[in-house]
């Protein structure tokens, strides 16, 4: 457990370096992708199988290819002439994000902080019956919240719809 | 796994229970692992899983590759390899060493690293996948409780290894290949995941073993099978299609179309490079056959199967028996079916397979409700039949023109 813990960081945090670091888009991408992997992994050693597939297909399945999109309707893929400094003329707003990120990441990882938030050990659900609890939670107690996404989504979707469809009209 | 470890525990009883070589084959494990400590049974236990995915599918591939010709011949008025070996059963074998010793070319321009590491990622999402198909009662590499979840987060990241293909190659045809595919590829895990969200919800397990389980007993071992359900049937042929849709196969084959785009995502691939595209291709194909299997056509349930030495290894036949029944249906279908245009491929996967996989579920959703069975399985089949009319006249309806071009004319 122990070593498969530092694999997995050091695939994570070198995916990371290798996504702010690397000069080629495509590049950051795949290493970008194979951070969020390392990210399933600890969920898989968290015993959340679940949550590691939900990881695996939602980041590596649906975000990864739709940032592929993204690239390939971006200037000049296929060249190396990214940005050769990582932070630019604009390293405050860097800075500042970096401070909120880890100012929020202290405020959950101090230990009095996290036992409210999370329920206490042993009062979790079998290993087994991961699944059923979290669907159960989802379509009882959080039905609302869950539907509300539904329709931010199904809104998204709609938007994505019109705006293509104005350049379809235009076009006649 | 678990079953592999009981079945080495008690292999002597086991062996010794069969009949005329029974008593040899026991001896024969005596002398071979009598009385080896535990760790060495566990060791096996979890060997013995990984060698039989890694000998038998690519074996299957590489004489579904001969079978494919020979039925692709015949169809095509022709007699297909008959000159290695008798009727070319060495065949697989001379192709092997043909695209081993053939020249490994890379283009000076093309990304090297990603080119390298295209091929290679194309396999590993493949093999992964067998991992949770139960092959036959009980065995099951890996009885992961999230199976499905499983099936589809590792045949997503298939489509990665083939756009990094398609980009690193730097040719204008295999970046359309590559983004025809990841197109294609993101179309149609949408029906595909939705027509397994039915199976989910009627067996209430995401294990592929447990929904292997719900489908036994009925009329010998037949009856229970979800094709034979309404719903199953729906879902049946919209996840088969879907399956034929990722793995690129003849009716689907845009992301390669040889008339249009060379080979798209491999034009710039050779030598053993190559063959590991297609043995990617072949092996996730065949596992998704077994995953169809599994989910509808009863799994390894058959008459005869069941639990116990002998109903295993029946249970195995009769898994492959259907497997192979996959296989040929795909041969079958890419050899008489032509290859669907672009936007037709999008307007059939977003236009009448999505709306009818929601129609499923909710069919799913009647037939869980509805408990006097006749009842249940007019409603289904009306509310089903209902559906696939209005799909099928709304598409039909669309009418046929001549194609608009963006960039061309």
């Amino acid at each position: 457990m122990e070593i498969a813990f530092w694999i997995f960081s050091a695939i994570t945090v070198l995916g990371a370096i290798f996504a702010i670091t690397l000069r080629n888009l495509f590049h950051c991408l795949l290493s970008l992708i194979i951070s969020l992997l390392g990210i399933a992994g600890f969920y898989l050693l968290l015993f959340a199988d679940f949550f590691a597939m939900i990881q695996a297909f939602v980041y590596v399945g649906a975000i990864a290819v739709l940032m592929i999109f993204a690239i390939m309707l971006t200037h000049h893929v296929m060249g190396d002439e990214g940005p050769r400094e990582v932070l630019g003329g604009k390293w405050w707003a860097g800075m500042g994000t970096a401070a909120i990120v880890a100012g929020l990441l202290w405020a959950i990882i101090r230990k009095d902080q996290l036992a409210q938030v999370l329920p206490a050990q042993g009062a979790g659900v079998p290993y087994t019956k991961f699944v059923e609890t979290i669907g159960r939670a989802l379509v009882m107690d959080w039905i609302v919240p869950f539907e509300a996404m539904a329709v931010l989504l199904t809104a998204a979707l709609i938007g994505a719809i019109v705006i293509a469809l104005e350049e379809v009209i235009r076009k006649r | 796994m678990d079953t592999v470890y009981q079945f080495l525990q008690h292999a002597e009883e086991i062996l010794r229970g069969i009949p005329l070589i029974g008593g040899l084959l026991a001896s024969l494990y005596h002398a071979l692992l009598g009385g080896a400590p535990e760790w060495v049974l566990r060791a096996l236990a979890i060997a013995i899983p990984i060698l039989f995915v890694l000998a038998v599918f690519p074996g299957i591939f590489a004489y579904t590759t001969l079978v494919e010709r020979k039925a692709l011949g015949r169809i095509q008025n022709r007699i297909g390899p008959n000159r290695v070996g008798r009727w070319g059963i060495l065949q697989p074998i001379a192709d092997g060493v043909k695209l081993l010793t053939k020249e490994d070319i890379v283009p000076r321009r093309a990304d090297q690293f990603v080119h390298f590491l295209a091929p290679v990622l194309a396999v590993i999402p493949s093999v992964l996948l067998f991992s949770v198909v139960p092959v036959g009662a009980g065995l099951i590499p890996v009885d992961l409780n999230v199976g499905i979840l499983f099936v589809f987060a590792v045949s997503g990241a298939s489509v990665l290894a083939l756009f990094m293909g398609g980009w690193a190659s730097r040719n204008k045809f295999s970046l359309l290949g590559a983004m025809r595919a990841v197109a294609q590829v993101v179309s149609y895990e949408i029906p595909m995941v939705l027509a397994a969200v039915a199976v989910v919800m009627a067996t209430s397990s995401l294990s592929l073993l447990t929904i292997a389980k719900a489908q036994s007993g009925g009329f010998l071992n037949i009856t229970n099978w979800f094709v034979f359900r309404p719903w199953g049937f729906v879902g049946f042929v919209l996840f088969t299609i879907g399956a034929m849709a990722e793995s690129a196969r003849t009716p689907f084959d845009i992301p390669e179309a040889e008339s249009e785009i060379i080979a798209g995502y491999h034009t710039e691939y050779s030598g053993f490079k190559f063959a590991l595209f297609q043995l990617g291709e072949y092996l996730a194909s065949i596992a998704m056959g077994g995953i169809t299997v599994t989910m509808f056509l009863g799994g390894y349930n058959g008459p005869g199967s069941g639990p116990g030495f002998f109903g295993g290894l029946i249970s195995m036949v009769w898994f492959f028996v259907k497997l192979a029944m996959m296989i040929v249906l795909n041969i079958w279908i890419r050899g008489t079916w032509p290859r669907v245009r672009v936007d037709q491929l999008m307007g059939f996967a977003w236009k009448v397979l999505l709306p009818m996989s929601i129609a499923n579920i909710i069919a799913v959703g009647f037939w869980h409700y509805l408990t006097i069975r006749p009842v249940a399985w007019v409603v289904t089949t009306l509310w089903l039949a209902i559906w696939f009319s209005i799909l099928t006249k709304l598409a039909g309806s669309e009418k046929i023109a001549q194609r608009t071009y963006r960039y061309a004319s």
